[in-house]
C-alpha cells in the first residue's frame, strides 16, 4: 500500500482527497487530527498521515506521538491511586488529573459487596465519560448488560509502556495480518501468555513466571522502539526465545 | 546560508522532542502536555503554555526571560489552546551549543544580540510540538536577517555577516504568509526594514509553495527552510508508519 499523503497543521486538504462515499446519505466523519472551520474548510491540526475510509466516509490523521487524550469508549489500563467514599481515583497517564472509577461500576457489585482495590492495583476499564472541561470517568462493567466483558482488576503479570501507535496496532482484530505484528504469534508458539492492551499506551502481560512475561513485554517494546519489520521481528523473537 | 538539520522524538520520557541544528546552534526541545496545571496558573478556557529556555552555559537570566516571552506569545497564537482548557503545555528548550561568535566569554558579548538564537529556538519549539502531536493551527518559518553597512541584506547570515551587521532582524511567518514575529535590533531605516520583510516573506513562501505538492508523491527538498521542515517531519512519519508497507 502506498503511503497516504503527509499533512502538516494548517495544510489545505484538496477536495479531491476527501472520501467519496457511494451512499450520499452517510455524512462525512472527521476523526482525530482534523478540525472543521465553517462553512467548508477541513484543516489538519497535527502532522501525520492522512487516512481515508471510503466505505465509512471517514477521514482522519494518523500519528504516533504524544500523550494519550481520554476519549469515551476507549479501553484503557489504569492504576488505582487511592479510594474515596464512593469511587477509586485512577491514573490513566502520568501528571494528568485522576479518573474516577465508581465502586459500583463493577460487574455483580452491590452496596454491601464493594470491590476492595488497594493503591497500585491495575484495572482494565472503559472510559465512560471524557470531556475537555471535566476529569474523565471510567467503568469496569458494560452498563447495557451488567457484565464485565473482560474488564476488572488484573492480578499478577507486568505492565509495559508502548507508544500510542503500537497500542492501536495491538488492538486491531488481527494484529499479525492487519498490523504486521507477527512477533506475538512467533512467541505464542513456544510461550503461552495472556495480554491486555490499553489504548493509553500500556500493555499488561502475564505468563508462567517472570522470565516468560519479560520475553513477551520486551518483544513488544523492541518492535515498537525499532519500528521492526516482519523479518526483524522474527529474528528478535528467535533471540528472545533462545535466551529463555 | 546553511540548511537546518534535526531529529524528532528521540527523547524517551518526553511526550515530544526535537533536536535542531542550524548556523552553529544546536538546541534540544522537549514538550510535555497536556498535563495537570497548578491552581495558580490555571486558565478556565484555554491551556497554559510554559516556555523554559536554558542557556548552554550557566543559568538563565534576563536574556533568556526575554526570549521566553517572545516564544510564549508566538506559540500562544499557533497552538490551539482552546482544545485543552485547564491544562499545561510545557516547552523546554535547552541550548547545547552556540557558535564561537555568540559564546558567553566572547569579548564582543555586549554586541551579541539575543535575537541571533531566536529563529533556532522557535523552529525547535515547532518541531517538538509537532512531535508531541499538540494541535496547532498552522506551522511557521522563522528566519534571521541582517542588514550590513551599505544596506546589504543577508538571510541566515554567516558569522562574518553578523560581525558586519548594522541591524539584526527576526521574522517569522505562518504557512499562510501572516507575520507572527517581528523583532529588530540595531540601526536601520524604514526602507531597510521593508526589504527585510520582503526577504523573510519570500523565504517563508517558498516553503509553503511545497504545500501544493501534498497530494503528489514528489517531495521537494528545496534549499529553503519551509521545505526542509516538511522533509524532516516526513522522514519521521514514514519511519513511524513503516509497518503499513506490508499490508495489502
Amino acid at each position: 500500500m502506498a503511503l497516504s499523503p503527509l499533512v502538516l497543521p494548517g495544510d489545505p486538504i484538496p477536495p479531491g482527497a476527501l472520501p467519496t462515499s457511494s451512499n450520499p446519505s452517510i455524512p462525512l466523519k472527521l476523526g482525530p487530527g482534523l478540525r472543521h472551520i465553517p462553512p467548508d474548510r477541513i484543516v489538519p491540526v497535527v502532522a501525520g498521515e492522512l487516512c481515508i475510509d471510503h466505505k465509512k466516509n471517514a477521514v482522519w490523521v494518523e500519528t504516533n506521538g504524544g500523550r494519550y487524550i481520554p476519549t469515551a469508549g476507549d479501553l484503557i489500563l489504569a492504576t488505582v491511586h487511592h479510594s474515596t467514599s464512593d469511587s477509586f481515583s485512577c491514573s490513566i497517564s502520568p501528571h494528568t488529573p485522576f479518573a474516577s472509577l465508581p465502586h459500583l461500576a463493577f460487574a455483580g457489585v452491590t452496596r454491601k459487596t464493594r470491590p476492595q482495590l488497594n493503591p497500585g492495583s491495575l484495572v482494565y476499564a472503559r472510559i465512560a465519560l471524557a470531556n475537555k472541561h471535566m476529569d474523565p470517568e471510567i467503568e469496569c462493567v458494560n452498563p447495557a448488560t451488567g457484565k464485565s466483558d473482560g474488564m476488572g482488576e488484573l492480578k499478577g503479570g507486568m505492565l509495559f509502556d508502548v507508544s500510542l501507535g503500537m497500542s492501536r496496532r495491538l488492538m486491531m482484530p488481527n494484529p499479525s495480518a492487519q498490523g504486521s505484528m507477527v512477533i506475538l504469534d512467533e512467541i505464542a508458539e513456544k510461550v503461552p501468555f495472556e495480554m491486555a492492551v490499553g489504548r493509553n499506551g500500556r500493555v499488561w502481560v502475564d505468563a508462567e513466571g517472570v522470565a516468560k512475561t519479560l520475553v513477551v513485554g520486551r518483544a513488544i517494546q523492541e518492535t515498537d522502539e525499532g519500528n521492526l519489520g516482519v523479518d526483524e521481528q522474527r529474528k528478535v523473537a528467535k533471540r528472545l526465545l533462545r535466551d529463555l | 546560508m546553511t540548511l537546518p538539520d534535526a531529529s524528532l522524538s528521540h527523547i524517551h520520557r518526553a511526550d515530544g522532542s526535537a533536536t535542531y541544528l542550524q548556523n552553529g546552534y544546536s538546541i534540544i526541545g522537549g514538550v510535555n502536555g497536556p498535563i495537570e496545571v497548578g491552581r495558580r496558573d490555571e486558565l478556565p478556557e484555554e491551556a497554559t503554555i510554559d516556555v523554559i529556555v536554558r542557556p548552554a552555559v550557566g543559568v538563565g537570566g534576563t536574556r533568556e526571560r526575554h526570549l521566553e516571552s517572545i516564544i510564549h506569545s508566538t506559540l500562544q497564537h499557533v497552538i490551539l489552546i482552546q482544545n485543552h482548557p485547564r491544562t499545561l503545555i510545557q516547552v523546554t528548550l535547552q541550548v547545547i551549543r552556540m557558535p564561537d561568535s555568540d559564546t558567553f566569554n566572547s569579548k564582543k558579548r555586549q554586541f551579541s544580540s539575543p535575537l541571533r538564537i531566536l529563529p533556532s529556538l522557535l523552529q525547535t519549539a515547532l518541531l517538538a510540538l509537532l512531535s508531541a502531536s499538540i494541535p496547532l493551527s498552522t506551522t511557521f518559518t522563522a528566519s534571521l536577517i541582517t542588514v550590513a553597512r551599505g544596506s546589504n541584506t543577508v538571510i541566515n547570515p554567516s558569522p562574518e555577516d553578523l560581525q558586519n551587521a548594522r541591524s539584526t532582524h527576526v521574522l517569522a511567518f505562518s504557512a499562510e504568509g501572516d507575520l507572527l514575529v517581528a523583532e529588530s535590533q540595531g540601526e536601520f531605516e524604514i526602507g531597510d526594514w521593508e526589504r527585510v520583510f520582503e526577504m523573510g516573506l519570500h523565504a517563508a513562501r517558498s516553503g509553503s509553495e511545497n504545500r501544493k505538492g501534498a497530494d503528489s508523491d514528489v517531495v521537494m527538498l528545496d534549499d529553503d527552510q519551509g521545505g526542509a521542515l516538511r522533509g524532516l517531519v516526513q522522514q519521521k512519519i514514514e519511519k513511524d508508519q513503516k509497518w503499513k508497507e506490508n499490508i495489502k
